[in-house]
């Protein structure tokens, strides 16, 4: 519905005649009136921000002093001279690549069975939110720890099938692990977003398809899972960009030192520490707008693919 | 059921929570004739903290406005306030930070106040020295701890083994180490937590051996063939199962107290502070002591100094350092004040404060204050104070490198050299 | 108003049996999926309890000690100099208002870029969606100097008003979403009788969008009530601490922390974000009744 421009308006001399411009008024100022809130946040907020910290990511800045111009030198070291650049990226994608998928699928899983309605749903509606509630508390840290470490509850569990698991938590090669599983037990945002979604779908839907002969796979695939994509979309795009920049489980859970190792070192985590625990300011800016441009990049690409396989409505 | 929220509940809602907002909306910081305080503790130091305030108030009619984190909140709070120039007057001050703090002039140099509003008389030359960068004071001790190993005195007698005194030594922690494994008590108790990667151990064990982590231009004080050495020697001490296994000390996540092995009940002893023997008999049902570090060898002494266990220092940019300077020097000299603090933040440095509050002091508190009182031939000459970059050598390169010899992913020798090379960068680049 | 039962089904022809088993089945594998979600509260719940020198002596245990008392509750309401009812309240206003300046404005914003025509409307959609990219750690202190200069630190107003100008483009994004699932033929409709956009977005719009406000709304007092970091930094008074920021200052890794008080005021922090939650889901599953048009 593009909006066409009506040249039938203009005088014999080319000039738009105020018509025109009431035309261009009418068409476009609504929006722009919805937005400006969002504008006077922007321009007001946020845009002097991020554009300083552009700026600063050029810089070398203490906290304590000004900032001295660098150049790109902060790039340079980080793409030449910094291994544990490399070991947060790792890190931080494996934390992406194997949480977001699964908090994604355990969420659709449960609210699919929860959107059936039985006897004491919104018990269990509650109950699996939980765990978002508690968010990252040092209260989680702690239990965590009593899970996962040598004597764990895990362990515990595992001594009765004659198994010896490791220190989960403590060991450098499966601590990873119990920040991936602490994500995924924390499905309840994205869930909480699926049931709405599926809410949205209107029952008759399902009821002209019934009378239909379709059973229930068919309907699922074809009205349920169709008409959940635009919801689908978001979770995976903001699950991804949230999983990108997580920093409080590794913060809480390795104590802020990204250890045994290096091996829970997520990406916001190093940075939080060169910018507060070194008095690295301006690398902290430069690693955050590399991540940036990364998320973006993810995110642009989503949205390009996207129109292959989201259904709007409009 | 539909929820009815009717247009006017919800107007009548949202203006009853504007006006309570408006409560928030009014800065309530106290007037520029007082002044601002930050400081890190918990709640017991909070308290005694404004029990000093009040105190003050009450001497010289001056508010002073209060607030306090915890360490790990703390430091970034005081960054960025200091960043928007907005830094408060009095601010607590650690050994770690005071030299990146002072050489910015984040923080005040306060020379010109000592003997004027900053009255320090008697104060320990050892403890006013350790305030001092590049010659000027810029932070007053607030307390003397010193380095010393928590030991569970409980644990130690469910093995029937001796408790380790001033003349213990390593090859002593050895056999006591032996001997705890054959006794298996608790489900395998060692006898010492992994130190390899104790910055303060490393320390006390180079000082025995006349060296030094940092000399006082700023370079590393040791070798690779010490590094090397000292690697080795946990090495074989986890090997032999003398100190926990890597698994169990990477649970020490090097912040929260609850983490710590003698808490987890893994180990007998680990590398602590003098001052901490109150928080951490909070935690353990068990009874808890202090001792020294190990000797490196019988008769060796030396590896111990009396470290400031914190300072105040005054904000570069405060309107009201003088003002500031007066409350530090009631803070330091006032024996009401001393009573209230106690040895919380650390033994106090002036004797006639020592003396005030010796009768009041619990048990524990005693323990500390015998301990740091009478380290004798322990006892060394304070180093001067660490580079920048001694954190970022600490946090990111020795308990990186412990761990990664701890699981065998480097070898001692390997470690001890990288060690080395590594610190020399890191220290050339923060020059 | 449909029921839960009326939603029940999809009418299947499985045998009952066959129905009674995959119920048994996904019953009990709530319930084993549910004590999983709910064994860390049973433990908090617990630790906070226990006496404190037992609090990392007992393991895993969810039993409560021999030697349970309230000291904890006790010592953590009144521990600091302010009692934590006024953190609940600062805690209260925070998110109450953050909640109707989200809903509010992040709905208008989001009707703009789903259902509005307009020059820039894609690169603007694109710059919101960027704001959400960037870590705040590197946005902290220039936003700390922007309201300084502002004269707005020390006070509510950097967490509050952000919300009122539709700083979170998550719920932006959120909403462009859902409001792409309503049928366009109720905005035609309406065009018809004459309506403008603000009509639209008000009468109609809004009304069908109940599950995803009511998932804002859920979403933002929980997230408000758990944030800790922006009251960290702009926040120095005691008195106006909220609870979550209180919290932090009962644990300290130097000295001596009351992990007591510290679990007793956490499970005393679920109550109210609990109610919320339970008292605001009832509107997410109540669903929009369409008339059901679709080609």
């Amino acid at each position: 519905m593009a909006t066409q421009v009506d040249t039938s308006n203009t005088t014999p001399t080319g000039v738009a005649a105020p018509s025109y411009w009431r035309g261009v008024w009418d068409n476009h100022a609504p929006g722009y009136l919805f937005l400006l809130p969002w504008f006077i946040g922007f321009f007001g907020l946020t845009i002097g921000p991020i554009l300083t910290s552009l700026y600063l990511s050029f810089t070398h800045f203490d906290l304590l002093t000004a900032p001295r111009w660098a150049g790109v030198e902060n790039y340079v070291r980080m793409f030449t001279n910094d291994p544990k650049f490399a070991a947060s990226m790792r890190v931080t994608f494996i934390f992406v690549i194997f949480s977001v998928p699964l908090k994604l699928a355990f969420a659709l899983g449960v609210a699919l069975l929860l959107n059936r309605g039985m006897r004491g749903l919104p018990i269990y509606r509650a109950l699996f939110y939980l765990p978002s509630l508690l968010g990252a508390s040092v209260a989680i840290a702690i239990l965590w720890r009593q899970i996962f470490a040598g004597n764990g509850l895990v362990n515990q569990v595992l001594a009765n099938f004659g198994i010896i698991g490791p220190s989960w938590i403590s060991n450098p090669n499966t601590s990873l692990w119990t920040l991936i599983i602490l994500a995924i037990w924390q499905f309840g945002s994205p869930m909480i977003i699926f049931l709405a979604g599926l809410r949205q779908i209107p029952q008759d839907m399902y009821e002209a398809a019934s009378l239909d002969g379709a059973g229930k796979w068919r309907q699922f695939w074809k009205i349920t899972l169709p008409m959940l994509t635009p919801v689908v979309f978001f979770n995976a795009i903001i699950q991804t960009i949230e999983a990108f920049k997580s920093f409080t489980p590794s913060f809480i859970i390795s104590g802020g030192t990204g250890g045994p190792i290096n091996s829970t070192l997520f990406y916001t985590l190093y940075l939080y520490n060169e910018a507060f625990g070194f008095f690295r300011m301006g690398y902290a800016s430069a690693l955050a707008w590399v991540l940036l441009i990364i998320v973006a990049a993810f995110t642009a690409f989503s949205f390009l693919t996207s129109k292959f396989w989201v259904h709007y409505d409009d | 059921m539909t929820l009815q929220i009717g247009r006017r509940q919800f107007l009548m809602g949202t203006s009853a929570l504007a006006a309570a907002g408006a409560l928030g909306i009014i800065p309530t910081f106290a007037q520029s004739a007082g002044l601002r305080q930050f400081f890190w503790g918990g709640q017991a130091r909070a308290d005694r903290t404004y029990g000093v305030n009040d105190l003050f108030k009450a001497a010289k009619g001056v508010d002073v406005d209060s607030s306090f984190l915890g360490w790990g909140d703390y430091w970034p709070k005081l960054a960025t306030e200091t960043a928007g120039g907005n830094a408060p007057d009095i601010v607590q001050m650690d050994y770690r930070y005071i030299v990146e703090y002072a050489k910015r002039g984040a923080i005040a140099p306060l020379d010109e106040y000592v003997g004027g509003a900053l009255k320090l008389d008697g104060f320990d030359e050892d403890q006013l020295e350790g305030g001092k960068v590049d010659g000027k004071l810029y932070g007053i001790s607030l307390g003397a701890n010193s380095v010393a190993q928590l030991v569970n005195v409980t644990a130690f007698e469910e093995a029937g083994i001796e408790l380790p005194n001033r003349d213990t030594t390593y090859d002593d922690i050895r056999a006591m180490g032996e001997a705890f494994l054959s006794k298996n008590i608790r489900g395998g108790m060692r006898v010492i937590a992994d130190g390899s990667g104790s910055e303060p151990m490393l320390d006390n064990w180079l000082r025995q051996k006349g060296l030094a982590l940092y000399t006082a231009d700023g370079k590393l004080g040791f070798d690779a063939d010490a590094a090397i050495e000292w690697f080795t020697m946990w090495n074989q001490m986890r090997a032999d199962k003398i100190c926990v296994d890597a698994e169990t000390q990477a649970l020490d996540t090097n912040g929260p107290l609850e983490t710590t092995m003698v808490v987890l009940g893994k180990a007998a002893m680990m590398p602590s502070n003098s001052n901490q023997l109150v928080a951490f008999q909070s935690l353990m049902t068990d009874t808890a002591t202090i001792t020294n570090y190990p000797r490196i060898a019988p008769g060796v002494g030396g590896g111990h100094y009396r470290k400031p266990s914190m300072f105040f220092s005054i904000g570069g940019s405060s309107a009201n350092k003088e003002l500031a300077a007066e409350y530090l020097s009631f803070f330091i000299n006032d024996l009401e004040a001393g009573k209230v603090l106690g040895v919380e933040r650390g033994i106090p440095c002036i004797p006639a404060v020592r003396d005030a509050i010796l009768p009041t002091l619990n048990e524990q508190d005693q323990i500390a204050l015998n301990f740091v009182a009478n380290l004798g031939d322990l006892l060394g000459p304070l180093p001067p104070p660490p580079p920048a970059a001694a954190g970022e050598i600490d946090i990111s390169l020795l308990r990186t490198l412990s761990q990664e010899v701890a699981f065998g992913a480097r070898s001692p020798e390997d470690a001890g050299q990288y060690f080395v090379n590594e610190a020399a960068a890191i220290l050339a680049r923060q020059a | 108003m449909t029921t839960e039962a009326d939603r029940l089904t999809v009418v299947t022809t499985a045998s009952p049996t066959r129905k009674r088993v995959i119920s048994i089945v996904s019953h009990a594998l709530l319930i084993i999926a549910s004590i999983l979600m709910l064994y860390p509260l049973l433990w908090l719940l617990a630790a906070s309890f226990r006496p404190e020198n037992e609090i990392f002596t007992s393991g895993i245990s969810v039993l409560p000690s021999i030697n349970w008392n309230l000291e904890s509750y006790v010592r953590g309401w009144n521990g600091l100099r302010v009692s934590f009812g006024q953190l609940f309240l600062n805690s209260f206003i925070i998110s109450g208002l953050s909640v109707i300046g989200n809903v509010l404005a992040c709905s208008l914003a989001a009707y703009a870029f789903a259902r509005l025509e307009f020059a820039g409307r894609r690169f603007w959609f694109a710059m919101m969606l960027m704001t959400l990219m960037l870590p705040y750690q590197v946005t902290l202190i220039p936003q700390y100097v922007l309201f300084l200069n502002l004269g707005w630190v020390n006070t509510f107003l950097p967490l509050v008003v952000p919300k009122f100008l539709a700083a979170d483009a998550f719920f932006i994004f959120l909403m462009v979403q859902f409001f792409r699932g309503i049928p366009r033929e109720l905005d035609e409709a309406a065009r018809m009788d004459g309506a403008g956009p603000w009509r639209i977005y008000w009468k109609i719009i809004l009304p069908l969008s109940t599950p995803v406000l009511a998932t804002a709304a859920i979403f933002t007092f929980i997230w408000t009530w758990d944030d800790f970091f922006g009251p960290l930094i702009y926040l120095s008074d005691l008195r106006q601490y909220t609870v979550m920021l209180g919290l932090r200052t009962f644990v300290d890794s130097t000295g001596m922390s009351d992990y007591g008080g510290m679990f007793a005021m956490s499970v005393l922090a679920l109550v109210p974000i609990f109610a919320f939650f339970l008292f605001f889901q009832r509107l997410l599953i109540e669903g929009i009744a369409t008339t059901g048009m679709k080609r």
